[in-house]
């Protein structure tokens, strides 16, 4: 029993919450770029909240459900059919046999994530069925879903009708106000550059990937090379190449660093690097680090509220 | 005030945004230093390795990416220099010698001749002095499976490319400024391609992905291209 990919989408991957612990082997944690919006999706269809899901990325795919289970999809909201008929994010939705379910015009934000009942019939690798997409390993296939691929899972019992609370409806205008915090090198860019990268207004380019997000802005400029020292990188980091434009670095990226950081992204935050496509625009601004822990607790009272 | 001798580590703590540290080392990069490096990675695995995410070590740095929701900054960062103020045996890790064949025929080495050139040498002179050295590994990272390598003759220090390339097959070995790796999977790269490795360096198959860890040793032995593809069959078959 399966869901079969009739279109599998741009790029439609198996994502669970990736596998930490690895970054020492070079291993990048991989994993759901959007983790509240995962978390929301498998809590809809009754799973553990780290269950794997499938991410969506700007054009979704078209499934038919080889068994009956129930579903829901949380995240990035496409125009979604059912059989021809619309149904909704952030909600339970059960599919008999042959049914149909079909991503059409993406509205807001980028990624959405699929849970479904039942047990995914793969392995995990190396703790984790999320796919490492630069890497090429992961428990489908070792890469994203192809047309007509059949992703196995076993037959349960359908899950009860759950609904998110509307406040959930969560807008991805395509303008975000980022907060960071001091990261390595933070200190070595001048005064200049720092109040350039916090004053201005970024575009989040086409380079924009599970691996790292350029940005285009006014240069930042470099007057002399910072001293380096490569050392761990993690995700949400900001580096700054010699052309003055920052990279995000993502859940897919490299595990030690090349370019010096001005700032990393705070942890609450980091779901949203999910939502960004080209031309969305980015402004940045720093807090503290118990503000940042505040704010992290404060994102995961507010999910668990949505989720009880 | 900061001591340094065999046992006292002299180092900085510094911030990498909210949910990690790092701690930066006083001293040039070496084998004393990674084995010391070592040594702490363990002491920090064993006594708050429950709070962190990844233990990440580099030339000069380990970066410790722990759990926000388990405990705070200030807290981790209190029992993080309390394990730092001990004295510290470096690691006495016996090093594995790991030896790595690579064909330098051109049809993997794309970039050879440019690096000859560059290095005004002779083709074969790069061939042997790449493969007259044995390597320390000080640490895995950029991509899965790959070695950071010390010990690569100044003969063939040459700068990376300006534009890198945007395929480097798996396997592939090269150079870039004053360090010497191979492309565990298939990759961009700025590095000059100088050949290719039949053996698999990277393997999510298996419990330990990774070929070697810090402190083994890598010798490139430099085979033709049947062997090179003789072995290629192998490790294919043995992969099955």
């Amino acid at each position: 029993m399966s869901m079969h990919f009739i279109k599998a989408g741009l790029q439609t991957s198996l994502q669970d919450l990736g596998r930490p612990g690895l970054m020492h082997l070079g291993i990048s944690k991989s994993g759901a770029m959007d983790s509240n919006a995962m978390k929301s999706a498998n809590w809809l269809v009754d799973k553990p909240l780290d269950s794997a899901v499938i991410e969506v990325a700007l054009i979704g795919p078209k499934i038919r459900f080889e068994q009956p289970m129930s579903i829901a999809v949380s995240g990035a909201s496409f125009e979604l059919y059912l059989n021809g008929y619309l149904v909704f994010n952030d909600e339970t939705i059960q599919v008999k046999m042959d049914d149909i379910l079909e991503f059409d015009r993406l509205q807001q934000g980028v990624r959405a994530y699929i849970a479904f009942s039942g047990e995914l019939q793969s392995k995990p690798i190396l703790g984790s069925y999320s796919t490492h997409l630069t890497a090429k390993f992961g428990s489908f296939n070792n890469r994203q879903f192809n047309d007509n691929d059949h992703l196995k899972i076993s037959s349960t019992p359908p899950s009860p009708h759950k609904k998110m609370l509307a406040k959930n409806d969560v807008i991805y205008s395509g303008k975000y106000l980022l907060r960071c915090t001091r990261s390595v090198e933070s200190d070595q860019f001048s005064q200049e550059q720092t109040e350039q990268f916090y004053a201005q207004r970024f575009q989040v380019t086409p380079e924009c990937n599970r691996m790292g997000i350029k940005l285009s802005g006014k240069s930042l400029e470099f007057e002399k090379t910072l001293e380096m020292t490569s050392c761990g990188l993690t995700q949400g980091s900001i580096q700054v190449p010699p052309n003055g434009q920052p990279i995000i670095s993502s859940v897919d990226g490299q595990t030690i660093g090349g370019y010096p950081r001005i700032a990393n992204i705070i942890s609450a935050d980091l779901p949203l690097l999910g939502q960004l496509k080209a031309g969305d625009q980015l402004n940045f601004t720093l807090v503290t680090q118990s503000n940042a822990e505040k704010m992290l607790a404060e994102v995961e009272v507010f999910r668990k509220s949505l989720t009880s | 005030m900061k001591i340094t001798d065999n046992h006292r580590l002299s180092y900085s703590v510094v911030d990498n945004g909210d949910t990690a540290l790092t701690i930066i080392f006083d001293e040039p990069c070496s084998e004393a230093l990674t084995r010391k490096i070592v040594t702490v990675q363990q002491l920090i695995k064993n006594s708050i390795g429950s709070n962190c995410f990844d233990i990440i070590p580099a030339y000069q740095s380990i970066t410790l990416i722990f759990d926000l929701l388990k405990t705070s900054k200030n807290e981790f960062k209190d029992e993080l220099l309390k394990i730092l103020e001990q004295p510290i045996e470096p690691s006495s890790y016996l090093s594995k010698l790991i030896e790595i064949p690579v064909c330098y025929d051109s049809e993997y080495a794309l970039d050879l001749a440019e690096l000859a050139n560059y290095c005004n040498i002779s083709e074969q002179q790069v061939i042997t002095a790449h493969t007259s050295k044995i390597y320390l590994v000080h640490m895995l990272g950029f991509l899965p499976g790959f070695l950071y390598l010390g010990g690569l003759s100044s003969q063939l220090y040459c700068p990376r490319k300006n534009t890198p390339a945007t395929r480097i097959p798996a396997g592939s070995v090269a150079i870039g400024g004053d360090q010497t790796g191979i492309y565990p999977v298939e990759s961009p790269g700025g590095w000059h391609i100088i050949g290719r490795t039949p053996l698999p360096m990277f393997d999510s198959t298996k419990n330990n992905p990774a070929i070697a860890s810090p402190l083994d040793e890598i010798k490139f032995i430099a085979i033709g291209q049947s062997e090179f593809l003789e072995l290629q069959k192998q490790y294919k078959e043995a992969n099955r």
